[in-house]
Order: C-alpha cells, then structure tokens, then sequence
C-alpha cells in the first residue's frame, strides 16, 4: 500500500469535493457541489430521495463517473487512480445483498481476496457480534445481521474511510441502535463515515457534521448542533408540547434495548 | 511514475472462480439442468438406439408353412408379427407395420405373393418391397433349377460397426447441455448478480471487472465440463457409445467442449448485459437457443432440412459444435480436422464478447 500524499494545507480534510457535476442526459442529478470531510469524522449527508446523494456517494466511490468536477479521496483522484481509492474504502452499497449460497466465512475469504489481503473471518465477525452465524448463509440473516454482516464487508481491507448508503433503513429500533453503537465503536479506531440517511435523529445523534441536499444541490452544511442554533436564531419557534418522553421511548421501555434478530 | 500499483489479479481470480463454483454446486437448479436432464435425455436416446431399426411386417395367422416364409423368418431386419388379417390391416393404415405379406398357394403348386403397403409409411414399404422381391426372385431362381445364374450379387459390408442413434444423439446431447448451462445458467446467474446488487459490490473492490467476468465465467466452464463427463461417461459405460481412437478421443472431445462452452459463455454474456430482468431474458434466451436445437443436428441430421435452411443451419455455432464433435467420434477423426469448425465456433465467440463489452451493466 501508498502512503497517502495529502496536501499540506488539507492535511484534516480526507475527502475533498469540488465543484461536482453528473447529468443524465438532460437531468442533472448533483449540480455544482463542493464539499469537504475531515478525517475521523462521521459525515452525513441528508436530503428527500432523489436530492442526489446516493449518486454523489457513488461518484465518491468510484462507482459512476461524473460529468464535471474533482473528487480526490486521501489524496488520490478519482478518475486517475480509481483502483487505488478502491482499495483504501470500505463500501456498503443500499440494498445490497451477497451471494446467496456462501456462508458468512467464505464471503469474507472471497471479498479479502479482490482487496488482495488476508484476514481473520471469525475475528471480523466477533467485531459485528455475528461469530455464531459464521457458517450460516447471508440470505438466512435478519435484516439488522445483515447490515452488521455490510458493515463486516467494509472492514475487509483496513479502509480509511467507510461509505454507508442508508445503513438503518428497515431497521427495527433495536437493531438501529446496536447499529449506531457498532458504528462509533469503529470511528474510534480513527475511520472516517460518510452516511446518507432518511433519518434526522440519526443524522442527529450519530453525525459530527451534516450536508443537506436537495435537487442536486448542497443547501448547507453544519454541525446538528449548529443548524438547529442557527434556525432557533433566525426566529423559529415551534409549538412546545411539554413532552417527557416520545413514543420510541415508550416502544423501547417496554421492549427493552436488547438486540433482537429472530 | 508509478507511484500506486495495479492491484493483483491473480489471487482474486481464483478466489472468484472458486466461490462461484461453490455457490453453483449449492443451487439445486445446477444439478436439475446441467445434471439430471442431460442424464435423462442420453439415456432416453440411448434405449431408442438400443433396438435398432427394424421392419415390422404382418403375416397372416391362415398363411400355409413354406420355404418362402422361413426365408422372412431368418431374417434379422424383420420383425414379424402374425395376426388375423383384419387387425393387421388396421395396424398397417395406423402406420403400425411396414407392410403386410400374404403368401397363397394354389392348385398347381404354384405360389402368389401379395403385398400390402400403406402410404403412411412409404419409406419402409419401399424396403420391404425391394426385400421381398430379392427373396421372391431368389426363391424363382432355385425353383426353376438354376444353380449358376448369369449375374451375382455380392454385398460386402464396409463398416465394421452398427451405427447407432446413440453415435449421433450422444455429440449432440454434449452440445446441446454445454449451450443449455453456458446461456441459460450465465444469464439467469448474472441477471441475478446484478439485481440483489452483487455484482457491483463486487465491482467497487479494486478487483478488475474483466478480472470478475472471467471467474465466473470459469467456474461455470468447470461445471459444464463436469457435464460433458459424466455424459460421456454414462455413453461410453451404459450405452457403449463408440470412441474410435479410445482415450485419444476422449480428450480431444474435451477440447472442443472448452472451445464451444468459452464461445457459448459469449452469448450468456450477451443476453445478460442485454436483458434487464429474467422476465425480459426468458424469450431472449430461447429465441437463440430453441432453433439452434432445433436446426444444428442436435436430434435430427441437417441433411433432411430443406435445402434455403441449410447454409444458415449449418453455420449456427452449434451447428460448428456439432460437427466438430462427431468429426472426432462417429467419423474417427483427429482435433485438425475440426479446424474449420472451431474457427467458425471462436468466430462466434469473438463477435458475441465484442457485443457484450458493448452492452454489460454492472447492475
């Protein structure tokens, strides 16, 4: 593997977007954006479906390729050194499934050997809390193992940065706490997410700064904190109904935290 | 400047062409279609050559016992069936009997003899009727005294073994299940690689798309040939289908089989950039098969096509296949005479790969 060769004054900023254009055809899918993230940080970017931001992750990913713009990730472009990038993300792409008839083990043996490295499958699957479902087939797993299993999927080749494309959604409560968790538990390692969410109380609890996208624009990014200061600034006021608990509080009082799959 | 290296390939190859392997052999459907239907087939195409052909003739139940008759008798190539005249008639307008033969003798010692043929089978009342009229013009010959006729007929049978259906059905049925898993397995597998989205999550890893195709694709080269011996195994084993040049044979069978089974994964590689759902590749898939089954030699010559269908039956590329394989088995020939079918059948290839390249999505 190459050392990363960041530029001196973006030496935080592991991912580096500008001026990002894709068009299909006459539809222009994410126009103009620019954006940075720094390193170690949990990334997410929120908006309605269709706002773009499946398609600027894969852009990210090297999946697609834009029309316009540069996406340089840890250093490297995109476009010249696609397979470099590759090898340095993890990757967990909405709504995908694995081979059907592999068991978790072997997917993981599969997926070690195109990043070309070796690892330990159990390891790994302790990591995810699924060491008792090695020898079960993907399609077997709850939809919470599988996201955990996902999640396994990305770590395969030590990335520095890991994409995860609507991780909880179809997720109980349970399980998308326990995903949350997993989710910081591995940030401390120093790995860097970008997350695009649905959910604002996930974008809320879990993201460290937020881009909200809509018609393939970046509206404005912040931190949670900062984007809810800043409209309780400008004068919005909404109604309080005094509250002590919401329904998801209730939901979880009665069935507990535990993680449930089967 | 070569500042990030290439990943390695090689390591990721194999580990693809292994799982997909192991994936396929955990399908039931792998061993429905590649296995137990080609299994089926040979053996069905086995029992129809088991018997040999032979002409059935009715003779009826109030026939007297005379020389004539136990010529028919002796003879190997007829099947006689005795009965009463009405149900033979009724088997011979079915098509039933090649003919029926009735001997009378009258007063004179002299004998009559009759036969009936029905429209229904015109071919086989020909044989019969040229049979019958060798014994008939035989038995005059011995009859009237002459020992020493002036011209006589020597037949020298040339090959030295029967040719059976199972000589020309066995290559046809390794053609027929190496297009069958090479297009239909490699569609309906890719098609749904590409919609759980395994595909692309195997292409955002720095393994190489091509890298990726050929695994798979290798994998199922390893089961199709697994196919092609266990069809020849139950040929050679159960229904002594004939290798003229024994294990020499044998191998070069495997060489055409990997030539047409690569050429073949051209097309399934076609259809399933092509087609976007197996709703959309059903009709796809048996519009390119079903008349090469159909028009290649697969169950039935080319020969007996009409004569404006020959030049494209005989050049469809499992037609190339085809022919390749019983130039090696029924004509006992050797991988060069095969030549001009395998540059036919690696034409094919070519175009269709070119033509996937073209049309392949990764989702």
């Amino acid at each position: 593997m190459v050392k990363s060769v960041s530029k001196p004054n973006s030496s935080s900023e592991i991912i580096q977007v500008t001026n990002l254009v894709k068009k299909f055809g006459d539809f222009t899918a994410v126009n103009n954006i620019s954006f940075s993230v720094k390193q170690g940080e949990i990334f997410g970017i929120l908006g309605p479906n269709g706002a773009g931001k499946t398609t600027t992750l894969e852009i990210m990913e090297t999946l697609q390729k834009q029309t316009d713009g540069i996406v340089m990730i840890d250093g490297i472009d995109t476009i010249q050194h696609p397979w470099e990038v590759k090898s340095r993300i993890g990757i967990q792409l909405q709504a995908s499934n694995f081979y059907p008839e592999l068991n978790l083990v072997e997917l993981l043996k599969m997926f070690a050997a195109m990043y070309d490295v070796e690892v330990d499958p159990m390891q790994m699957l302790k990591k995810v809390q699924l060491e008792d479902k090695a020898k079960s087939f993907a399609n077997k797993l709850s939809g919470g193992q599988k996201q955990r299993f996902s999640i396994a999927a990305t770590l395969v080749n030590k990335p520095k940065i890991i994409f995860l494309d609507e991780p909880t959604t179809g997720l109980d409560p349970q399980a998308r706490l326990n995903l949350w968790d997993m989710i910081e538990d591995i940030k401390k390692e120093g790995i860097t997410f970008v997350i695009t969410t649905h959910y604002m109380e996930e974008a809320e609890k879990l993201c460290d700064r937020i881009a909200i996208m809509d018609g393939g624009k970046i509206l404005k990014i912040a931190t949670p904190k900062k984007f809810i200061n800043d409209l309780i600034d400008s004068g919005f006021k909404k109604e309080i109904i005094r509250q002590e608990a919401t329904l998801e509080d209730v939901f979880l009082n009665l069935t507990g935290k535990k993680l449930r799959d089967e | 400047m070569n500042k990030y290296k290439k990943p390695g390939q090689w390591k990721a190859y194999l580990a693809i062409t292994w799982y997909a392997f192991r994936a396929q052999t955990r399908n039931p459907a792998t061993f429905a279609f590649g296995f137990i239907f080609p299994v089926v087939f040979i053996s069905i195409f086995g029992l129809i050559g088991g018997s040999g052909s032979k002409l059935n003739v009715g003779i009826p139940n109030d026939t007297p016992e005379n020389q004539l008759v136990r010529t028919i008798e002796q003879q190997k190539f007829l099947k006689i069936e005795r009965s009463d005249p009405e149900s033979l008639n009724k088997k011979l307008r079915q098509g039933r009997l090649s003919g029926i033969v009735e001997i009378k003798e009258n007063q004179s010692k002299k004998y009559s003899v009759t036969i009936l043929t029905s429209t229904a089978n015109a071919i086989e009342a020909q044989s019969l009727t040229s049979a019958m009229r060798g014994f008939v013009n035989q038995a005059n010959l011995e009859l009237s005294g002459i020992k020493n006729p002036p011209i006589t007929l020597i037949q020298t049978e040339v090959s030295g073994r029967t040719f059976r259906y199972i000589d020309f059905a066995l290559p046809g049925q390794i053609g027929f299940s190496l297009l069958s898993t090479a297009i239909f397995g490699t569609v309906f597998g890719l098609i749904y690689l590409k919609k759980a989205l395994i595909l692309k999550r195997m292409f955002a890893t720095p393994t190489k798309p091509l890298t990726i195709l050929l695994g798979q694709g290798t994998s199922r080269l390893i089961i199709a040939l697994v196919q092609t011996l266990l069809i020849l195994a139950i040929g050679v084993v159960v229904f002594k289908f004939y290798l003229p040049h024994g294990f020499i044979t044998f191998l070069e069978l495997i060489v055409v089989s990997a030539i047409g089974l690569i050429a073949f994964l051209g097309f399934g590689y076609f259809f399933a950039g092509l087609a976007n759902d197996e709703n959309s590749a059903g009709p796809m898939v048996n519009l390119v098969t079903l008349p090469q089954f159909l028009l290649s030699g697969t169950f039935f010559p080319t020969d007996s096509l009409p004569t404006w269908l020959q030049p494209i039956a005989n050049n469809l590329p499992l037609s190339y296949f085809n022919l390749a394989v019983r130039k090696i088995t029924t004509e006992g020939g050797h991988l060069n005479d095969t030549v001009p079918y395998l540059t036919g059948l690696i034409i094919w290839g070519i175009v269709m790969y070119l033509l996937a390249a073209r049309t392949f999505r990764w989702e």
